[in-house]
């Protein structure tokens, strides 16, 4: 423990820590720009510059490491006055739109300009121009004109998700991001920098122009992409915004997915596939119960499932890696002791996709296949084993292998089928549900509802409850 | 005595015999109603009764904040990019924007593709006017066509908005279009 003074608070540091760091944990804020907790430290922004008693100049306090006895001063006059100079420089070709940025509301720049920038440009030379949406990646687009060159993103790709992709190209005014020419940038945590990117540099083309920030609000919930279950953060429209013109259906859209930092689980990041999670959703979705093809009420679908379960001789169950650890309890408890319970993946990994690496994706492509394997082992299915019902639990199912056995299918999403199952019951989604999951390593991590779910979808639980009674 | 409620009123002999007082109520009423349409046949100012809403009102105060107009660019197109500030500002939430993006354009690579403003929620407040940072929105003094027999209808939509030739130019201009880049990428 290092103990050292930030305007006059004492604080304790631990040994190694910078200034900024130990300041940003005891709730004393240093602007900054180019540091970030998991990347190196460039000390490229100068923003974060702090007065050191006993030392002639301002010393950037990202990369100061603690001594015993430091005292630091963040918001003194001269400190002041060197903040509004670095911001000066950082937005002497910054173009200054905010009105039709993306990143506007939660922008450092913006923040920092309106507590040390200057309201109208003192500059007298026209503004540099530079190349605007320069589609940097398909998924991504870059400004060059908001870029303040601060380096995060360059150093997230050499760091974190160690493609070395993207680099600082030219000197001065002309400097600008550039990705590898060699080949497209086919980073799998790409989308990262979009939200790592302190200005709005870096687009996300998915969500521009969707919706200001403001009109949004974040919901805590779990990438379903992989075994890894990462805490994401699911951005809806906040109920003061809903719309009622444009279309009543913008209210229950996902507008984009961002990570939500969880230490334990995946820090502050996510990859592609978590950044496309609603898209993920957004698929077409089955909203009525059918029986044999033909449409039939919530009631009547579960009287006949329940008739079918009652007439069965030997019912087996292939349980879904997508259920939540509740909605498996819920199954265990009611209908477990009266079938054979297999597992099931419901998504293998699609070509091209990343399979497996050392960051974060995992081979496992559902989230909750340690909850199934925990609470009911992990028989695999086989056509020979003679059932003649079989309870059907997730989505992307083939009736093919199952034979002349009757099929109760519980799914949220469309898919082509040869032949209809006896019973199809639509269930909700994970935006749908509150619940939890258990990842690979056998954290547990919760997700909470985003949506409520339209109308005839039923929750898994409360139709085991149903067929149990 | 006690009155049965606070203003019940004390009626003198000549107000109870009653006849009088109608006759001379109905005078009241039809010396307003023949000096109206007198002054409406003659064409006279004053005239109280307004025929609602056919009627254009030619009095508005030349700054009374009437219905709002979006204005346009010398080469017609709207103005407004889209940035959502008078829907932000707007206290009764009655503006809605659906934004699309045009890279082409460089100066103005975000436009609204649908600009509603809901007339049954507007209380022309002005604050969009005030907020907007292009001069985009305007209130023009005559007010909107209200009446109609649906509230879906007081949406007012951008079509209509757009519906408004200014004498003169709006007061920002934008620069020429210009090469925008000075260096491209390869």
């Amino acid at each position: 423990m290092i103990e050292l003074k930030i305007d006059n608070r004492t604080v304790e540091a631990n040994e190694g820590e910078t200034v900024l760091q130990a300041a940003l944990r005891h709730g004393i804020e240093i602007p900054h720009f180019c540091y970030h907790p998991c990347l190196s430290i460039a000390g490229n922004c100068r923003i974060c510059l702090v007065k050191v008693t006993g030392r002639p100049k301002l010393m950037p306090s990202c990369n100061l490491a603690v001594t015993p006895g430091m005292e630091i001063e963040t918001d003194s006059d001269d400190v002041i006055a060197a903040r509004q100079a670095v911001m000066q420089f950082i937005t002497l070709n910054h173009p200054g739109e905010c009105g039709i940025c993306d990143k506007a509301g939660e922008c450092r720049l913006q923040d920092y300009h309106v507590r040390y920038g200057e309201p109208e440009s003192i500059s007298l030379e026209p503004k540099n121009k530079k190349p605007k949406f320069y589609d940097i990646s398909p998924r991504i687009l870059l400004d060059s004109e908001r870029c303040i060159l601060c380096s995060r993103c360059v150093r997230f790709t050499k760091e974190v998700s160690g493609s070395h992709q993207l680099g600082i190209v030219e000197r001065g005014n002309h400097s600008r991001l550039e990705r590898l020419e060699s080949q497209p940038m086919d980073d799998p945590y790409s989308d990262n920098i979009i939200g790592l990117c302190p200005v709005g540099a870096l687009l996300s083309r998915d969500f521009l122009y969707q919706s200001r920030v403001w009109y949004l609000e974040p919901i805590r919930s779990v990438c379903t992409g992989c075994s890894r279950c990462c805490s994401v953060k699911v951005w809806r429209r906040n109920r003061h915004w809903h719309l009622r013109s444009l279309g009543e259906e913008m209210n229950r859209k996902v507008y984009r997915v961002t990570p939500q930092e969880n230490r334990e689980i995946n820090g502050p990041w996510i990859c592609n596939k978590g950044f496309d999670l609603h898209k993920f959703m957004g698929r077409k979705r089955l909203l009525q119960p059918m029986i044999g093809g033909s449409v039939a009420t919530v009631d009547e679908a579960l009287s006949e499932a329940k008739k079918l379960l009652a007439a069965a001789k030997s019912p087996a169950a292939l349980v879904s890696a997508h259920a939540s650890n509740e909605e498996l309890a819920a199954f265990k408890e009611t209908l477990g002791s009266r079938m054979t319970v297999y597992s099931r993946e419901d998504y293998k990994a699609e070509e091209g996709e990343v399979v497996e690496d050392n960051i974060l994706i995992r081979e496992n492509k559902n989230p909750n296949s340690h909850g199934v394997h925990a609470m009911f082992g992990d028989l695999p299915w086989s056509v020979d084993s003679g059932h003649d019902l079989v309870l059907v639990w997730g989505d992307n199912v083939d009736y093919t292998p199952m034979g002349n056995a009757k099929v109760i299918h519980l799914a949220s999403f469309e898919m082509p089928q040869e032949r209809h199952a006896d019973v199809l019951i639509p269930i909700s989604t994970t935006f749908e549900r509150s619940g939890s999951f258990t990842n690979f390593e056998g954290k547990v991590n919760r997700f909470t509802k985003v949506f409520d779910k339209p109308g005839l979808v039923q929750q898994a639980g409360d139709v085991f409850g149903r067929l149990g009674a | 005595m006690k009155k049965d409620y606070w203003n019940k009123p004390e009626m003198g002999l000549w107000e109870r015999l009653y006849i009088f007082e109608v006759v001379r109520g109905l005078c009241i009423t039809g010396g307003v109603f023949f000096g109206n349409m007198w002054k409406w046949l003659t064409f006279r100012k004053g005239a109280l009764t307004a025929y609602y809403p056919e009627e254009i009102r030619s009095d508005y105060s030349p700054n009374n904040r009437g219905r709002h107009v979006l204005t346009r660019r010398e080469n017609g197109e709207v103005q407004c990019v889209s940035c959502n500030m008078c829907a932000t500002v707007c206290p009764a939430y009655a503006i809605e924007i659906l934004s699309t993006a045009n890279f082409d354009d460089h100066f103005h690579p975000k436009a609204p593709e649908r600009f509603e403003i809901d007339y049954s929620r507007c209380i022309f407040c002005g604050f969009c006017v005030e907020a907007c940072p292009e001069d985009a929105i305007r209130m023009v003094k005559e007010v909107p066509d209200f009446p109609t027999y649906d509230r879906n209808n007081l949406w007012a939509t951008q079509d209509l908005l757009m519906n408004w030739r200014p004498t003169c130019n709006p007061a920002k201009i934008y620069p020429a279009a210009q090469k925008a880049l000075e260096e491209v990428h390869p």
